[in-house]
């Protein structure tokens, strides 16, 4: 009672590990609203009271104590969107517009339609840079060389390099390729870059 | 950006000499931007015409490198350049966009206030964008929570709750030209006590942001 | 074809081009494609690395990343076999091989167009001649083609000299065949090792002004594998040394260390005699004497009597036991500096008289400080390394990395794993020894490692088992004494994977031959006895004397193989 439901959502998003979405807690969301509304409903009644009753002042600090839980709790459930609402962005940033599955099942239906406004706000935005678009999830690092080692996590099947050529990216080899054309690959986990 | 100029064909030397020079400033200019924005706490002005030019400049050096021969030299070193300039770019943007989502009521707001003769905060596509953000956060934020509280806590007094960029923050910067009488605490203008620092060509300070907003505006300091 | 200018026909035809680089599971070869990898960074050369543990991965990697390639490069495999025949590739490919395996085949040599041997000028091939191997069948056809052209009735006069004169093809034609045979016999018999691949490289980055120290220290490091795996005698070493210390001493020499001081971090590379002790300077002086092979068997550890000794031989340097078994780097430092001396003296008169090798060691900032056998020793052992949830890819990669200065953990890693090897390895042998296990068939000695036991699993991996096999026959020869057996060579097995029944099996060349060339002429031997007798067996390592056996297989195999030698 009191608003600790509501810390506990925060708290789940903190100890979540860097870079994951828990699950979206729609129960706990309700609790809290739930305990929102009995909060409400019992300062209302004691407001009428007071006012229709003398010498009731001594309920007036209960309802004060009250409208400050009812502001936490606000307050709260609206960090708790927000701070998810950035996990989401990251991910739109790091994903590019299909997010891989296990994301997608911990969002609610609300955060699929707010990712998918977003992603597309974003590259509508990315499209009008310049004559022909700037994607700026790329070079997200300074360039150090043209080209740098990678090597491959997984199976990835064939890859088409700028100058046309194929490179078959196999789980457990090593390539040497344009740094701007593995970036994606590398934020993806399909590539790993070796330092020399 | 020696490297660079070296790319053109010599057909187009004379002709294109000049604009030569302002790509070069451009950059330079557009570096300076980049390192501004970086480094200051609030949103500076747009400077969408200078990445607009440096984005034809690289689509241009592009253009030109495919007509160069297989294993040139020079074709790594330009595109390599070309990687760099991209690179500022991007980052410069990037940023904008992360200071436009964290502060977009506040942002916002102060766009719809604007004057007509004020120099543009946001471009063109960086207004729509953050329109379109705002609107889906606060849409976002209604649908799940605020419309099933109580009637009067479903609004938000964006005074109170916007994140607002925090001007008093201190930021390293480096003095373009000398600037004499520089006010440290403008909001006390009338009071004689104010302090006032001279400021030294080339010398580096540490200080509040908030009194250095307009210097950092004409150019008359840099942040480092 | 053999290339000679590697400059020139190798490196100039691949630069702007896209290179598949196919590298061998071997220290050796991973230096050398370090080296490489270094060279091609610097031009900007883009290649794609595969790891090949033997022929079959080498079909399916060749097959998997040929696509629109024209340039492979293979190191430390495929010099051996007929690569041609193996891959069927199209005619615009090119292979450069640069493989340390010898006897190269002679398909690869006289092949002028793709195959291109990248070999050092100054090894010996003794190749046979092109007329008296391979046969110009064309001109024989034309021959023949002609004379049924002959009108008939001439035919008829001529009969008996066109009957002669093919008599005299024929009676020509068998002998060149039994030349031929003979001279491929002794061509083929004996598997042994050339100039390392990563020496070929190192020369290369050399001739291209390219060559750093850290391309110079996986060039020594490549040489000192082959001198740990007994791939080539002393004397090629030492004259190989040689040749990279001047290189050595070019890159590290300078003026007056006061006035122009290297910053602590540079890498400084300097020639040492350094001791035959494993890993010494990692782990304790005491456990480093009882798991080298040099010293274990000469003073026969493997006794009450052997061990007395070890204690006799630490008294006579004058080093307390428990210094001896402190870890070396917590040693007191009057006795850490003068260990290696003290040990070199006492050495001579316990019959160690071959202790020390040339060496080199590297030193980078103020931890790093390693010696070349102490690494070769720890990248064989990532390479090697039993842990069952790293693949055979996985392996290489690492070994790969640890080469790197940015990734020297894993070498750190590397020293670790190469000690519980060593533990494994002297362990096997003492029981071994003690069970009687080393037998003699005859013409050889043989010993089956017993699956179950703790260590079995450390030799299911050919290089371990190869040195568990030179360690056992070097024990057993030292221990008995007896003259025979000096000259036998030694068969191990040791089972490999259990559910499927199969076993690994390497040939030790008699300890003269391990000494001098390092021979070996089990390849040859092996695959005339599975031929025999239809034995399950699969020669898939590059190694020919390494087979993989059907264990239920192995007595027939076994009696194919004592006829053979008889």
């Amino acid at each position: 009672m009191y608003g600790d439901k509501a810390l506990e959502l925060i708290l789940e998003l903190k100890r979540a590990a860097e870079g994951s979405l828990p699950p979206y807690n729609e129960d706990g969301i309700r609790q809290v609203l739930e305990e929102t509304s009995v909060l409400y409903d019992q300062n209302q009644a004691d407001v009428l009271r007071e006012s229709s009753m003398t010498g009731a002042e001594s309920l007036l600090s209960a309802v004060q104590f009250r409208h400050t839980c009812l502001e936490r709790n606000q307050r709260c459930l609206l960090a708790y969107l927000h701070n998810r609402l950035e996990i989401i962005k990251e991910m739109r940033w790091e994903f590019g517009s299909v997010l891989p599955p296990d994301i997608k099942n911990n969002m609610s239906e609300q955060e699929s339609q707010w990712f998918n406004k977003y992603s597309k706000s974003l590259a509508s935005y990315m499209r009008s840079l310049g004559e022909e678009g700037l994607d700026l999830t790329q070079d997200r690092k300074p360039p150090k060389n043209l080209f740098i080692q990678v090597r491959c996590l997984r199976d990835f099947g064939e890859f088409e390099t700028e100058d046309g050529s194929m490179v078959v990216l196999k789980k457990n080899s090593q390539h040497f390729l344009l740094r701007s054309q593995c970036e994606p690959l590398i934020r993806q986990g399909i590539l790993e870059h070796i330092l020399s | 950006m020696a490297a660079l100029d070296e790319s053109y064909d010599e057909e187009h030397e004379g002709s294109e000499d000049e604009v030569e020079m302002t790509a070069a400033e451009a950059l330079s200019k557009l570096e300076e931007a980049w390192l501004n924005e970086k480094f200051a706490p609030d949103l500076l002005e747009t400077k969408a015409d200078l990445v607009d030019c440096m984005l034809e400049q690289i689509q241009q050096m592009e253009d030109n490198l495919k007509r160069c021969k297989k294993g040139d030299m020079r074709i790594l070193i330009h595109k390599m350049e070309i990687d760099r300039i991209r690179f500022v770019i991007s980052s410069y943007l990037r940023l904008r966009l992360e200071k436009i989502e964290k502060f977009h009521e506040e942002i916002l707001h102060r766009e719809s206030g604007r004057k007509e003769e004020d120099p543009l905060l946001l471009s063109e596509q960086e207004l729509s964008f953050a329109k379109e953000y705002s609107q889906s956060v606060k849409e976002h934020a209604k649908v799940l929570v605020l419309n099933h509280l109580p009637q009067n806590f479903q609004k938000l007094d964006r005074e109170k709750t916007a994140p607002k960029p925090d001007l008093d923050q201190h930021v390293f910067l480096k003095a373009n030209r000398n600037q004499d009488q520089v006010l440290i605490e403008p909001e006390l203008e009338d009071d004689p006590s104010a302090e006032v620092v001279d400021l030294v060509k080339d010398s580096q300070y540490i200080m509040r942001f908030r009194p250095l907003v307009p210097l950092v505006t004409d150019g008359a300091v840099s942040l480092i | 074809m053999l290339i000679n200018d590697i400059r020139l026909q190798f490196y100039d035809k691949i630069i702007h081009k896209r290179v598949l680089l196919l590298v061998s599971h071997d220290v050796d070869a991973l230096c050398a494609c370090k080296i490489l990898q270094a060279l091609f960074h610097c031009d900007h050369i883009q290649y794609t690395i595969v790891a090949v543990a033997g022929k079959q991965d080498l079909e399916r990697a060749f097959l998997e990343h040929s696509e629109q390639l024209e340039f492979v490069v293979m190191i430390n495999c495929g010099g051996n076999i007929d690569l041609i025949e193996l891959l069927q590739p199209e005619e615009n490919v090119v292979f450069y091989i640069c493989d340390s395996h010898r006897p190269i085949h002679l398909n690869n040599v006289f092949n002028d167009s793709q195959v291109k041997m990248l070999v050092n000028s100054g090894d010996e091939f003794n190749l046979p001649a092109y007329e008296d191997v391979i046969r110009n069948e064309e001109s024989d056809e034309d021959d023949s083609g002609n004379e049924s052209d002959e009108p008939s009735g001439k035919r008829r006069r001529f009969d008996e000299a066109t009957l002669e004169r093919k008599m005299e093809k024929r009676r020509k034609r068998r002998e060149w065949e039994q030349n031929k045979e003979r001279i491929m016999y002794d061509y083929d018999e004996f598997s042994f090792y050339g100039t390392a691949a990563s020496l070929v490289m190192y020369d290369l980055a050399w001739k291209l002004s390219k060559d750093t120290n850290d391309l110079l220290w996986w060039a020594i490091t490549g040489l000192t594998s082959q001198l740990i795996a007994k791939r080539i005698d002393r004397e090629k070493y030492v004259s190989d040394v040689t040749e990279l210390n001047r290189h050595v001493s070019r890159h590290n020499h300078r003026g007056n260390e006061d006035e122009c001081p290297l910053s602590v971090n540079s890498m400084k590379i300097s020639f040492v005699p350094e001791l035959q002790l494993t890993l010494y300077k990692h782990w304790s002086l005491f456990e480093s004497l009882r798991h080298s092979a040099y010293t274990a068997c000469t003073l026969k550890l493997w006794t009450l009597k052997g061990q007395k000794k070890l204690n006799e031989f630490l008294a006579d340097m004058g080093l307390p036991l428990a210094q001896s078994k402190q870890k070396f780097s917590a040693m007191d430092v009057e006795f850490k500096d003068n260990v290696k001396d003290w040990l070199e003296t006492s050495a001579k008169k316990f019959g160690l008289d071959n202790i020390s090798v040339p060496s080199f060691q590297v030193q980078f900032g103020f931890k790093h400080k390693y010696c070349a056998l102490d690494v070769a020793f720890a990248v064989d052992a990532l390479l090697e390394s039993v842990n069952t949830s790293k693949s055979a890819e996985e392996r290489f990669m690492e070994a790969l990395d640890c080469l790197s200065r940015t990734y020297i953990d894993k070498l750190e890693d590397g020293l670790d794993l190469c000690k519980q090897q060593m533990m494994g390895v002297v362990n096997q042998v003492q029981s071994l020894l003690d069970m009687k296990k080393v037998v003699s068939a005859g013409p050889f000695l043989y010993a089956f490692v017993p699956d179950g036991t703790p260590g079995s699993k450390f030799f299911s991996r050919p290089n371990c088992l190869m040195t568990l096999g030179r360690f056992t026959l070097e024990a057993y020869v030292k221990l008995y004494n007896r003259r025979k057996a000096r000259n036998l060579p030694l068969v191990v097995t040791a089972p490999l994977d259990f559910e499927n029944g199969t076993s690994l099996v390497v040939g030790i060349p008699p300890l003269p031959e391990l000494e001098q060339a390092s021979r070996n002429f089990f390849g040859k031997a092996f695959e005339q006895a599975a031929e025999k007798t239809g034995s399950r067996t699969l020669h898939d390592n590059f190694e020919p004397s390494v087979v993989i056996m059907r264990t239920e297989d192995r007595s027939k195999f076994f009696d194919a193989l004592i006829s053979l030698l008889q």
